[in-house]
C-alpha cells in the first residue's frame, strides 16, 4: 500500500518535469486587453499551439529595454518575443539588444511592400529588428454624462478648463502631450513634427502646457486612465485607444472621442538577441504578423494593423468585432481622422526623450 | 631563568606560552572561518560584488574611447573657438565607417545623453557615409547632415574625453561639465533631481514620524493588555501587513479619491458641501497617509517585542515612590523602549527612502521620488551609468545617515527583541 503510494507520488513529479519538456516560449507583451487580444489572434491560432506541441507562456511588462538590456548582457536571455514602442525598437536594434530578421524575404519578398506606412514618415520595417504589428493612439475621452450642455469637440477644448471645468489625466511621460498641446495652441495637425522640432518647439509646446496647471491627475497604467473618467476623479483624460475601445465595445462603457489632435504610435515585435527559440520565435512573428492575424486582432481590441492588407480584410467582412458590431468606427485610422492626427516621431524621440523627460518631471512637479 | 621568567612564560616543552597557545586556537579558528565561509561567499557573490559593480558603472566612460581612439587624441589639441580642422573631420569618418555596428551604437547613446541628437546623427551618417568615396571630407559630411557643421556637437565631445567620468554623479545633484570640463549647473528647466531628493527625504522624514506616532500606542496595547485582546490586536496588525501591497494601495486610491468613500460619508454626513470635496489623493498627502499605514508594521513589531521584555514592576515602583503618572511613563518608561523605537525607526526611513510604487500610484505629480528616477533610467532611457550614480548616492546618503545615529544614540542601542 504504502509503496503502491510512493510510486503514484514519483509518477506525478516525473509527470510535472517532462510536461516542462515541450519548447517554453515566452511572448511579452504589455498586458490587459492588449494582451489578451494577441492571445487571442496570434498564439491561440498558431499551428505548434493549436497542435499542442508548443506551449506558449505569456508575461506582462511596463515597456522600456531595461530587462531585456539585462537578460542579453547577462547571457541569460528568457524572453524569446518582445511587443514593444518604436523608440525602444529603434534603439534596441542600435545597441544590438535583438536579432537581426530578414524581413525582405518573407512572402515571397512582398512583405515590406505591404507596410506602406511605418510611422516615421516611410514605407517598409522601422529597423532591421522589429516586425509590425498595430497602430494605435494616444486619444482623448470623456464621459458625455459630466457635460450636461456643450460637450468639448476639439483638442483645445481639452486645454480649456474654463469653458470644461475639471480635471484632466495626463499620463507620467511627454510623448504625444506635447504634440497634442501645439494642435491646441493652433499648429495644423500635418504640420506639428516640423514645429515641435524646430526652433523653440518644445518651449511653444510647453507653455501651452501651463494651461493646465493645477488641473492634471496623472497615470502610469494602462488601465487607470479609464477607471478616472468612469469614477468621476477626473472629466478627461488622455487613453490608449484601444484599451477606450474594448471597454466601449466589449464591457458598454459610455466615453465619446475627441478625435482632433490623436497620436498615433505604433507597436513592433522583436527577438531579443541570444534568445534559446530563435528559428521558433522567427516562425512565431511570421504568423502572428501575416495579414490574417492582423485582421484578427482587430476582433477584440480597436488597434489598426499597420499591414494595410489586414485593414482590407477588416473592411471586405464588416461587422468585425467579436460581439458583432462594426469595428472601423472606432479605428483611429479613416481617411478623415487621418487628417486631424498626428504620426509621433519615433526618431526625434528616441534622440530627445531622456532631456524632455528631465523638462518634463520638473513641469509635472509644478504642477500641484 | 630569572631572566626567562620576567620576559616570557614558556611550557614545558620550553615553547613560549603564547606560541603555543596560538597553536592550539588556529584549528579552532580555521574550523570557524571554514563554518562561515558559505555564508561569506554568498554575500560575496549576491551583495558586494553586484553593489561594486554597480559604483564601477557609475564612473565607467570607456565606450567612446573604445571606438573614438584617434578622434580623441586630436580632440584634445583643438582650441574650441571654431569648426574642427579637415584632419578630425577625416579621422572622425574612417572610425565610423570602419566601427562595429553594436559598439558604435552604444557610444552613440553615451554620446546622446551629452547632447541630443548625436544619436540619430551617428546612425544616419554609418548609412550615408558609404556613399563618400574619398576627401577632402568636412564639406561632405556636412552636406550629409547640418550637424556636422554645429559647433555645439563637437564642443559636447569634451565631456566624455576621459574613460573615467564624474559626469553621471554631477547630472545626479543638477550640475554638468561644459565642453571645457568645468563644472556648472544644469539649464533651469533641466533641473529636476536635487527638489526630487528633498521630496524623498522630507516623505521619509515624515513617513517616520508618523509611525512612530501612531505605531507607539499600538505597540503599549498589544504588550501590556491580557493576552486575548493582545493576540486579537495582534491579528489586526499582521493582516494587512500580509496582503498584498498593491491591494492596499489601490485600496486607499478607493478611499481617499473625489468620489470615494471617505469624501461620500463627510458629504453625506454635512460636514462639507459637494463642490468642496477634500483632495486627499495624487498628492503628498495621499502619499504620506498611504506610506504610513503600510509601514507602520515595520515600527509596531520592533516595539512590541522591546516592551514586552520591560518589566511592570518599574512603572509600579515609580508610582510608588510618588512621581506622576506621565512623569513615571517619561522617565522611567520610555528611555527602556529606545532601542525599540531605534530599530523601528530605522528599518521604516530605510523603507520608506527607496520606496516607489506606492507613491507613484498615489502621489500624482508629487509622488515621482527618487526611485521613480533609478527604474526610469534602467529601463527606458538605458543610461545604467547615471541610474548607477543615483543609487550610489543612495547608498552613500544612508552609510553617512547610520554613521550620525551611531554617534549620537550608538548601534549598540537597537535591539529586536
Amino acid at each position: 500500500m504504502i509503496k503502491s503510494i510512493k510510486v503514484a507520488l514519483l509518477a506525478i513529479v516525473a509527470l510535472a518535469f517532462t510536461a516542462t519538456a515541450y519548447a517554453d516560449f515566452t511572448f511579452v507583451s504589455w498586458g490587459g486587453a492588449y494582451t489578451m487580444s494577441q492571445q487571442k489572434a496570434y498564439i491561440d491560432t498558431w499551428g505548434p499551439v493549436k497542435s499542442g506541441k508548443t506551449k506558449v507562456k505569456v508575461e506582462n511588462y511596463n515597456g522600456g529595454l531595461g530587462e531585456v538590456k539585462a537578460q542579453v548582457e547577462s547571457g541569460n536571455v528568457k524572453w524569446d518575443v518582445v511587443d514593444g514602442l518604436p523608440v525602444d525598437m529603434i534603439n534596441g536594434c542600435d545597441e544590438g539588444l535583438f536579432e537581426k530578421l530578414d524581413m525582405h524575404t518573407w512572402e515571397g519578398g512582398k512583405y515590406n511592400a505591404s507596410i506602406k506606412e511605418n510611422g516615421a514618415g516611410a514605407s517598409g520595417p522601422l529597423s532591421e529588428c522589429s516586425a509590425p504589428q498595430i497602430f494605435w493612439t494616444y486619444v482623448v475621452i470623456f464621459d458625455p454624462k459630466a457635460f450636461p450642455g456643450k460637450k468639448p469637440k476639439r483638442m483645445k477644448d481639452f486645454f480649456d478648463v474654463e469653458k470644461f471645468p475639471g480635471k484632466r489625466g495626463v499620463h507620467t511621460w511627454p510623448q504625444a502631450v506635447l504634440e497634442m498641446a501645439l494642435v491646441a495652441d493652433g499648429v495644423k495637425p500635418t504640420k506639428v513634427n516640423s514645429v515641435l522640432q524646430g526652433e523653440g518647439g518644445t518651449d511653444r509646446a510647453f507653455a501651452k502646457l501651463e494651461d493646465l496647471k493645477g488641473h492634471v491627475v496623472h497615470w502610469s497604467a494602462g488601465a487607470q486612465p479609464l477607471e478616472l473618467v468612469s469614477s468621476g476623479e477626473v472629466v478627461m483624460s488622455i487613453v490608449y485607444n484601444g484599451r477606450a475601445g474594448a471597454a466601449i465595445l466589449s464591457e458598454g462603457a459610455s466615453f465619446d472621442y475627441i478625435w482632433e489632435g490623436q497620436v498615433l504610435d505604433g507597436d513592433w515585435v522583436a527577438i531579443p538577441k541570444g534568445s534559446k527559440n530563435k528559428a521558433e520565435a522567427i516562425e512565431f512573428l511570421k504568423h502572428a504578423t501575416s495579414c490574417e492575424s492582423q485582421a484578427e486582432q482587430a476582433k477584440y481590441i480597436t488597434y489598426m494593423p499597420m499591414r494595410d492588407c489586414g485593414t482590407k480584410i477588416i473592411k471586405a467582412n464588416e461587422p468585425w468585432f467579436h460581439t458583432g458590431v462594426d469595428v472601423l468606427p472606432h479605428m483611429p485610422n479613416t481617411k478623415r481622422r487621418l487628417k486631424k492626427s498626428v504620426f509621433t516621431d519615433p526618431v526625434w524621440w528616441a534622440d530627445n526623450n531622456a532631456e524632455l523627460k528631465e523638462q518634463w518631471t520638473a513641469w509635472m512637479a509644478g504642477n500641484k | 631563568m630569572s631572566e626567562t621568567a620576567k620576559t616570557q612564560i614558556l611550557t614545558t616543552d620550553g615553547i613560549p606560552l603564547k606560541v603555543s597557545l596560538k597553536k592550539s586556537e588556529r584549528k579552532n579558528k580555521i574550523r570557524a572561518f571554514a563554518l562561515v565561509l558559505p555564508l561569506l561567499l554568498f554575500l560575496i557573490i549576491t551583495f558586494i560584488f553586484p553593489i561594486f559593480s554597480m559604483l564601477a558603472r557609475s564612473i565607467d566612460d570607456k565606450q567612446i574611447n573604445t571606438v573614438f581612439p584617434k578622434t580623441f587624441e586630436i580632440y584634445k589639441k583643438w582650441d574650441q573657438s571654431q569648426l574642427p580642422s579637415e584632419e578630425m573631420y577625416a579621422t572622425l569618418f574612417n572610425e565610423v565607417i570602419t566601427a562595429d555596428g553594436r559598439q558604435i551604437g552604444k557610444a552613440s547613446t553615451r554620446m546622446n545623453y551629452s547632447k541630443s541628437g548625436w544619436k540619430s546623427l551617428i546612425k544616419k551618417s554609418k548609412r550615408q557615409f558609404k556613399k563618400i568615396k574619398e576627401g577632402p571630407y568636412k564639406e561632405k559630411m556636412i552636406a550629409i547632415d547640418k550637424r556636422w557643421a554645429n559647433i555645439e556637437f563637437w564642443k559636447a565631445l569634451g565631456q566624455m574625453v576621459d574613460p573615467v567620468t564624474m559626469g553621471y554623479y554631477l547630472n545626479a545633484v543638477d550640475l554638468t561639465y561644459d565642453s571645457n570640463k568645468k563644472i556648472i549647473r544644469q539649464p533651469e528647466k533641466r533641473r529636476v533631481y536635487n527638489s526630487t531628493w528633498w521630496l524623498t527625504f522630507e516623505i521619509s522624514v515624515l513617513v517616520t514620524l508618523f509611525c512612530l506616532v501612531l505605531g507607539y500606542p499600538i505597540s503599549y496595547l498589544l504588550a501590556t493588555l491580557p493576552l486575548k485582546f493582545s493576540n486579537l490586536l495582534m491579528i489586526c496588525v499582521l493582516l494587512p501587513f500580509w496582503t498584498s501591497l498593491l491591494v492596499r494601495t489601490v485600496s486607499w486610491i478607493i478611499i481617499l479619491m473625489q468620489k470615494g468613500i471617505f469624501n461620500s460619508i463627510l458629504v453625506w454626513a454635512g460636514i462639507i458641501a459637494d463642490e468642496n470635496r477634500m483632495q486627499l489623493i495624487y498628492n503628498k498627502t495621499g502619499t504620506l497617509i498611504a506610506m504610513t499605514q503600510i509601514l507602520l508594521p515595520f515600527m509596531v513589531l520592533p516595539l512590541y517585542s522591546v516592551m514586552k521584555t520591560i518589566s511592570p514592576s518599574y512603572m509600579r515602583a515609580a508610582l510608588n515612590l510618588g512621581a506622576q503618572p506621565m512623569h513615571a511613563f517619561y522617565r522611567i518608561y520610555m528611555p527602556q523602549t529606545i532601542p525599540g523605537i531605534s530599530a523601528g525607526g530605522l528599518l521604516v526611513f530605510v523603507l520608506a527612502i527607496g520606496y516607489f510604487i506606492t507613491p507613484e500610484l498615489v502621489g500624482g505629480s508629487e509622488g515621482l521620488l527618487i526611485g521613480h528616477f533609478i527604474a526610469f533610467h534602467l529601463k527606458s532611457s538605458l543610461n545604467w551609468g547615471l541610474c548607477s550614480a543615483l543609487g550610489a548616492i543612495l547608498l552613500a546618503v544612508m552609510l553617512v545617515l547610520y554613521w550620525v545615529y551611531n554617534k549620537i544614540v550608538g548601534i549598540e542601542n537597537i535591539k529586536l527583541g
